[in-house]
């Protein structure tokens, strides 16, 4: 026979070996509870939540955003951009517009005059005829709704660039008109006339 | 026993979790990324390399660049400043704002100041902290706006301006990110370097511009010919000791043209929402200074609203 303890039982003649089944220690499973615990704090300090957005060394979504660099840039500034991809090709870039293809910027009524008129061309388009500081256009083809893809900020910044640049001086669009106007107009898709325009205020 | 079922869950959870880890995850946090605008700017970012660039990448992955070259910028922090721009037209309001936002300026140390700007002032301050010093100055008549600067030992070296993002890699296949820094940092080099033959003649004989450097060269990339009668004007301009002899001419070739091309494409020089900091001449002054009369004044809320690409909360 075997004598008690923790050394392998010796069997008797003719049984199998069997191992000694022993507990686990507590400290064991103590050291793995604290393990996990200060696995899941580092994970909830670097994780971000998950936020595709947050890298290292930030630490959340609300710690990024604490540091985004003002953005106090005036809306002409921001438009000229979209200004370029949207309106310069046949606008041209300095607001000139081009022969056969559009009318000029520069100090035309429609675009320093009334915010209700000028913000409803881009979101429908306009065909002509049109009269520009009094020389009339008519092009063939009408003008697309080169806005309607835009968002309310973007729209307007745009329209604040026409209305600020190439010595043109009117008011700043602000996004609050852009979104009313485009709830007035809805899903129109049909371009506007100018006898239309000059209906409104 | 039969532990059969058993093994199999195991198998199952263990390779199951590990692709939810490595596969799910990261497909789900950054798979539907998009050309973003950069912060203030407004600028489409990132571009897609031109063509030549994209032959270049294939180039740099044949030769095995990316043993040696990682493209990976890190940065182990985010500082505040403050940057003082102009003094404005009352030197003396501005010398006793700034020796009272900057504690322990004498009034001679504050007037040096003013001689040599712009000049960062305070360094490492909180964000309300700034913001404070920002509108007390302008309160002054002087133009003081607060910074994001990124620090780390890579943006020390000069090798970037930020760390990198998902964004950078955006159109690029296979992204040659590197993982040994044999040779330095390349994440930004177009930025770092922008001269076409610095680069060509930096393959051709690495030691002809940096001494000390470690890297092999790409000869095999040039093409040595006989000059028949008038010197390419491609040639490499080379110092006596690595010229082929007077009669022929060292002239690269398509893939190291290819090559230097997709080098100059490698910039990361842009803030974004996910890596912000300030570029001198775009920042605007902090939220709060626009007192001053503009014919904008009425239009704050505009001029404030969160950039395009925030996140939806």
């Amino acid at each position: 026979m075997s004598e008690s303890g923790h050394s392998i039982p010796v069997t008797e003649a003719g049984d199998e070996l069997q191992a000694e089944r022993r507990p686990v220690p507590v400290w064991l499973i103590l050291f793995l509870f604290v393990l996990l615990y200060w696995g899941m704090v580092w994970f909830d300090e670097r994780g971000g939540w998950f936020a595709p957005q947050v890298y290292a060394p930030y630490r959340s979504l609300v710690e990024v955003e604490t540091y985004q660099p003002a953005t106090a840039v005036s809306a002409k500034d921001r438009g000229a951009p979209k200004f370029e991809v949207n309106c310069a090709l046949c606008h041209n870039s300095d607001g000139t517009g081009k022969p056969g293809q559009a009318p000029p910027f520069v100090k035309s009524e429609w675009v320093l005059g009334s915010p209700a008129r000028l913000i409803r061309i881009p979101l429908a388009g306009l065909s002509g005829p049109i009269k520009v500081n009094g020389q009339e256009y008519n092009f063939g083809t009408s003008m697309a709704a080169m806005g309607v893809g835009l968002s309310d900020e973007d729209l307007a910044a745009v329209l604040t660039y026409i209305r600020q640049s190439w010595g043109n001086n009117a008011s700043e669009i602000t996004p609050e008109q852009v979104k009313a106007v485009r709830a007035e107009v809805g899903a129109r898709t049909q371009p506007w006339t100018t006898t239309e325009l000059e209906a409104l205020p | 026993m039969n532990y059969g079922p058993l093994i199999f869950l195991a198998a199952f959870f263990a390779l199951s979790g590990s692709w939810v880890g490595f596969v799910l995850t990261p497909q789900m946090q950054v798979g539907q990324l998009q050309q973003t605008n950069v912060v203030v700017s407004g600028v489409a970012y990132p571009l897609a390399r031109p063509g030549l660039a994209r032959e270049g990448l294939e180039v740099y992955r044949a030769n095995g660049c990316a043993y040696c070259h990682s493209q990976e910028i890190v940065q182990t922090g985010t500082m505040r400043n403050v940057v003082l721009n102009e003094a404005g037209t009352n030197q003396a309001a501005a010398v006793a704002a700034l020796m009272e936002v900057t504690p322990g300026t004498s009034e001679g140390q504050a007037r040096e100041v003013l001689r040599a700007l712009p000049k960062t002032i305070l360094q490492g301050v909180t964000k309300e902290a700034a913001d404070a010093v920002t509108k007390s100055l302008s309160t002054a008549g002087a133009k003081a706006e607060p910074w994001v600067v990124p620090v780390g030992p890579d943006i020390t070296r000069g090798w970037g301006k930020r760390r990198t993002v998902a964004q950078d890699f955006l159109f690029d296949y296979p992204v040659m990110l590197g993982s040994q820094r044999v040779g330095p940092d390349l994440a930004n080099v177009g930025e770092r370097l922008p001269d076409p033959n610095w680069h060509l003649r930096h393959l051709y004989a690495p030691r002809l511009v940096e001494r000390k450097s470690s890297m092999p060269p790409y000869r095999f990339l040039f093409e040595k010919r006989r000059i028949e009668k008038l010197r390419s004007a491609d040639a490499l301009d080379l110092p006596a000791e690595f010229a082929s002899g007077p009669e022929f001419e060292i002239v690269p070739t398509r893939e190291s043209r290819a090559l230097v091309a997709y080098l100059l494409s490698l910039r990361a020089d842009t803030p974004l929402f996910e890596a912000p900091f300030t570029v001198a001449g775009l920042a605007a002054s902090a939220p709060g200074t626009n007192a001053a009369p503009t014919t904008r004044g009425a239009s704050t809320n505009a001029a404030n609203s969160p950039p395009t690409n925030t996140p939806a909360k």
